[in-house]
């Protein structure tokens, strides 16, 4: 096995914020807002009204087909509207808004350990259902979906993602630290799901703490195996991932099961424990709070609904004398800039880094034109030539951008952008292209019929 | 708060390095060379230095502003191009060179094809080349204080030996970036800082090398290879000009085909060419041919090469290597393979043929002589010519032959000696001069001329060569304006001062051998 992948950066990674500062619960006190929409797929469908009392842990919106996941609110309280709500993006979107009485009363059914012998396989994947996991890296794919691949017997890979190669971002770090047996065990149940399969638990060289903590948990699991990896972004993709672990590149139109790979962050295997064991809903998750122009950053486990503004407000707001530039949902190099952050928080958001001075503008001012100095070719983890296929897309020649150059493969890391010492603005134009040749052969397509 | 957030798309981190930073990186590297360059050559070699830099910033910043672009200087890329610009010139130049070059690099070859990035040949490249094809005769001066000197690459064009040591130290004469040393330190921390592709640089030197290996005649003798390696802007061109991130391809297998092909090419017009600036052109051609290099060659993602591993039909070599590639690598083949045959075949006809034009000459120059008769002494006089040359005082001039002129009673009647001045506009000047018993000249012919058509040409006009017959004296002169009058004195071809001051020189080179040699002897 090799401990990486071929390109990738080194990005600054400011680590040193909180990477020291275990998680608390964060109780928030005002209004709950719960997207109908935090995964890839349908929307849920409400299952409650207006005025309905609700309860920590209760299913307030159900999957609406296969691929999509029920949402459990996060507080107690009453139901104050189902309206549009400012979300993320910043579009306006379906929401469930609770008024939150503080109390956060449970609701029954979960929250006591069963004994995972009596478990069929079935039962266990019907729990990670019930319970609305979705990955929590990032994309909020429906976890259930991924644990049913076409053939389970040629998974060879589970593998457990506690690279958290985003910079910034510690909260994986503070879980694998003190969650250690708890993640072993929800690996175990995913293990048990695919029987050809070895647990793989990936972790960056620059948790040490982690690897040591994971290590000695997973002592006597002979089907785990603690990896760590050099510390380099994209480590923690999912195709970076596999790549290292078993040595496979493959195409953007294959899954990893494809390939006989599973990979799950440590944070949503942590919730499969606590859904497949206690029958725990999926409502909180571990988030780091972080930036330059944060007073006091931290990693908490927020409740789903709560909003940015009042858990930033709540841990002391951002420093004296300090103007934010810019809000990332994320962190830097895979986040999402927002405009407000009177928003609220998603199942797939793990965390919130505010900064005071913004890079892109910086560097916008520095920018120059392309030097064809070849380096986003070498850090690109896909092997892509990005400058070329800039080249091609600015000039409108999508035909060589996706035959010659393969440009759809283009996995969307920004290691090109982030190297780029001209400062082109490579990820726009590739999205751009990527739309532009879908948004083509959509044509033709239906020209056709 | 929030009304001052920025939004935009991810990544939101950027690398340290700009563009304006590496091209500081690469002044940096080339700061060694110039220190070097400046106290080898003295004061006027700064100043064609600053000269040559303040010019390519100011004219870029004046093209902007006159197209209304926005300001490129920050980016340091036009102080980068006047450096090296400057380093390839002759520290004797006048100033006007560097201002020139500079302003044709800058605006020509970067401005007016749309600025950095743009630029389909490398600016410094094209602006030397430009003043070498515009300013031939005072680019190839190389002077230092005054003292006309001959360069390490002039020197082996002429086949004669020379000093490795003081060419890798910079000390050997030739241009202000001459030293090896300095030039290696620099090149060698960018690439070890990954400021240029190893493969540009290394195939560069590798393609160089083998084919002088292979082609040149003297195998693997290190002398030989290194002295072509120090000399003629090799390393300068290997390590600063190829490897310009603008001009060359982006590929590693690009990369290699691209430094091949200028190694090669250099190679093969160092060893044929006629001019000892060959290395300029290969690097251009290279250029040229980038665009295709990188229509051609791309690389597939992973993912896609390892299917294609996997799948069982075999791919052709031409499928893998786009067709232009291997055309142009056969070409190029051949075309070394060819010229190195047919020199190598035809080496001994031609020597014969020189040899036979020799004899003729000499005929011509000591009519009375029946035969020319070989003497022990001439002969160890020739071979013991130090350098390669004979005497100091006489530029490049050697002596290649010298004969008694006997007649058929066996009594002598002159002698004749063939010489050869390395110091032609157009390469050499081989003559044949005939003096009679007493030491007067019965007169000179040319055996080897080939200078400019009108200009230098000219020598071979009896106007010219005329005048040396009935000449006793030693040395003689040139004057200018057909104010000849003295005894020792020559009228100049108007126009053609180098080709007369070759003429004299190979001239006197020959007097001073027979006064040194022949004369008094039997």
């Amino acid at each position: 096995m090799k401990n990486t992948f071929r390109g990738g950066v080194h990005p600054a990674g400011h680590k040193e914020l909180t990477r020291e500062l275990p998680l608390q619960l964060f109780n928030p006190k005002g209004e709950m807002v719960f997207p109908l929409q935090q995964h890839i797929g349908k929307p849920a469908k409400p299952v409650v009204k207006k005025n309905d009392p609700v309860l920590v842990g209760q299913k307030i919106a159900e999957a609406d087909g296969f691929v999509s996941a029920h949402i459990f609110s996060s507080c107690s309280g009453t139901v104050k509207a189902i309206e549009k709500r400012r979300v993320l993006g910043g579009q306006l979107a379906d929401c469930i808004v609770i008024d939150n009485d503080g109390q956060f009363t449970p609701a029954e059914g979960f929250g006591t350990r069963e004994e995972e012998n009596t478990l069929s396989d079935n039962d266990i994947i019907q729990r990670v259902q019930d319970a609305g996991i979705v990955g929590l890296g990032g994309a909020g794919f429906p976890t259930h979906v991924k644990l049913r691949p076409k053939k389970p017997d040629s998974i060879k890979y589970i593998i457990a993602n506690g690279a958290e190669c985003e910079p910034y971002l510690t909260c994986n770090d503070q879980l694998m630290r003190t969650n250690a047996h708890d993640i072993i065990e929800g690996l175990e149940l995913m293990l048990r799901l695919f029987p050809n399969a070895d647990g793989v638990i990936a972790i960056e060289d620059n948790k040490p703490e982690a690897i040591e903590a994971m290590q000695l948990a997973a002592t006597g699991h002979t089907r785990i195996v603690v990896f760590p990896m050099q510390t380099k972004y994209p480590q923690g993709g999912e195709r970076s991932l596999i790549s290292a672990i078993a040595g496979v590149d493959f195409s953007i139109s294959q899954l990893p099961a494809d390939v006989g790979c599973l990979v799950d962050n440590v944070g949503t295997i942590y919730a499969i424990q606590r859904a497949v064991l206690y029958k725990e809903p999926l409502f909180a998750q571990c988030f780091t709070l972080t930036g330059e122009a944060v007073a006091n950053p931290g990693n908490y486990i927020v409740r789903d609904g709560t909003s940015f503004a009042e858990l930033l407000e709540a841990a002391g707001g951002l420093k004296e004398g300090v103007t934010l530039r810019k809000a990332l949902v994320g962190g830097p190099m895979m986040g999402v800039a927002v405009g407000s952050l009177d928003v609220p928080i998603q199942k797939q958001n793990n965390g919130l880094t505010l900064l005071a001075e913004d890079p892109v503008e910086a560097a916008e001012r520095v920018m120059t034109a392309c030097l064809h100095c070849g380096r986003c070719t070498t850090v690109c983890p896909v092997g892509l030539m990005p400058q070329l296929m800039a080249d091609a897309a600015e000039m409108g020649n999508y035909e060589r951008y996706e035959q010659k150059l393969s440009g759809l493969e283009c996995v969307q890391c920004g290691s090109c952008t982030y190297i780029c010492p001209a400062k082109r603005p490579l990820m726009q134009t590739f999205k751009r292209a990527k739309a532009e040749i879908q948004a083509q052969k959509k044509r033709e397509g239906g020209g056709q019929k | 708060m929030n009304t001052a957030l920025n939004l935009s798309t991810a990544p939101h981190a950027r690398d340290r390095w700009t563009t304006s930073f590496i091209m500081k990186v690469v002044l940096l590297s080339l700061l060694p060379t110039t220190v070097i360059g400046v106290i080898v050559n003295g004061w006027h070699a700064l100043w064609i230095v600053l000269l040559s830099m303040v010019t390519a910033v100011a004219s870029e910043w004046v093209f902007n502003r006159i197209c209304h672009k926005p300001d490129t200087i920050q980016d340091c890329s036009a102080a980068v191009t006047g450096l090296l610009l400057a380093l390839s010139l002759s520290p004797s130049v006048p100033l006007y060179i560097p201002v020139l070059g500079s302003l044709f690099a800058v605006v020509i070859a970067k401005g007016c094809f749309g600025g950095l990035g743009k630029n389909f040949i490398n600016p410094a490249l094209a602006g030397r080349c430009f003043l070498l094809l515009s300013f031939g005769k005072v680019m190839s001066t190389f002077a230092v204080d005054g003292v006309s000197s001959a360069t390490p690459m002039a020197e082996m064009a002429a086949g004669n030996a020379v000093d490795i040591t003081k060419m890798f130290l910079g000390t050997g004469g030739g241009v202000i970036g001459s030293s090896i040393l300095a030039m290696m330190v620099g090149g060698l921390a960018l690439w070890a800082f990954d400021f240029i592709h190893g493969q540009i640089c290394f195939s560069v030197l590798g393609g160089f090398t083998v084919f002088l290996a292979i082609f040149g005649g003297h195998g693997l003798d290190p002398h030989y290879l290194l002295a072509h390696l120090c000399g003629g802007g090799v390393v300068m061109g290997a390590f600063f000009m190829a490897t310009d991130y603008v001009t060359s391809p982006v590929t590693r297998l690009g990369q290699t085909v691209y430094g091949l092909t200028i190694g090669i090419l250099g190679a093969l017009f160092r060893l044929h060419g006629s001019t000892a600036d060959s290395f300029s052109y290969s690097i251009i051609v290279g250029n040229l041919l980038t665009p295709m290099i990188d229509t051609y060659i791309v690389q597939k993602p992973y993912s896609l090469r390892r299917f294609g591993r996997k799948t069982l039909v075999k791919r052709s070599l031409q499928d893998r290597i786009p067709r232009p590639v291997i055309a142009l690598a056969i070409i190029t083949a051949v075309a070394g393979v060819a010229l190195s045959g047919v020199y190598s075949m035809t080496e001994d006809t031609i020597n014969e043929q020189k040899a036979e034009a020799a004899r003729a000459s000499f005929r011509v120059v000591c009519p009375e002589a029946e035969t020319f008769k070989a003497v022990g002494a001439y002969d160890a006089a020739i071979e013991g010519q130090a350098g390669g040359s004979w005497g100091t005082n006489f530029g490049r001039s050697k002596i290649n032959e010298a004969y008694m002129g006997v007649d058929a009673a066996g009594n002598t009647v002159g002698y004749v000696i063939s010489a050869t001045s390395s110091d032609g506009f157009d390469g050499t000047v081989t003559l044949a001069l005939g003096l009679n018993a007493e030491g007067v000249m019965n007169g000179i012919s040319f055996t080897e001329l080939h200078e400019t058509a009108g200009m230098g040409m000219r020598a071979d006009e009896d106007a010219f060569k005329g005048q040396f017959a009935g000449k006793a004296s030693f040395p003689l002169k040139l004057t200018k304006n057909g104010e000849a009058s003295a005894e020792n004195e020559i009228d100049a071809i108007s126009g053609a001062s180098v080709t007369s001051n070759a003429v004299i020189n190979a001239v006197n080179a020959g007097l001073d051998f027979y006064e040194s040699v022949m004369k008094g002897g039997n």
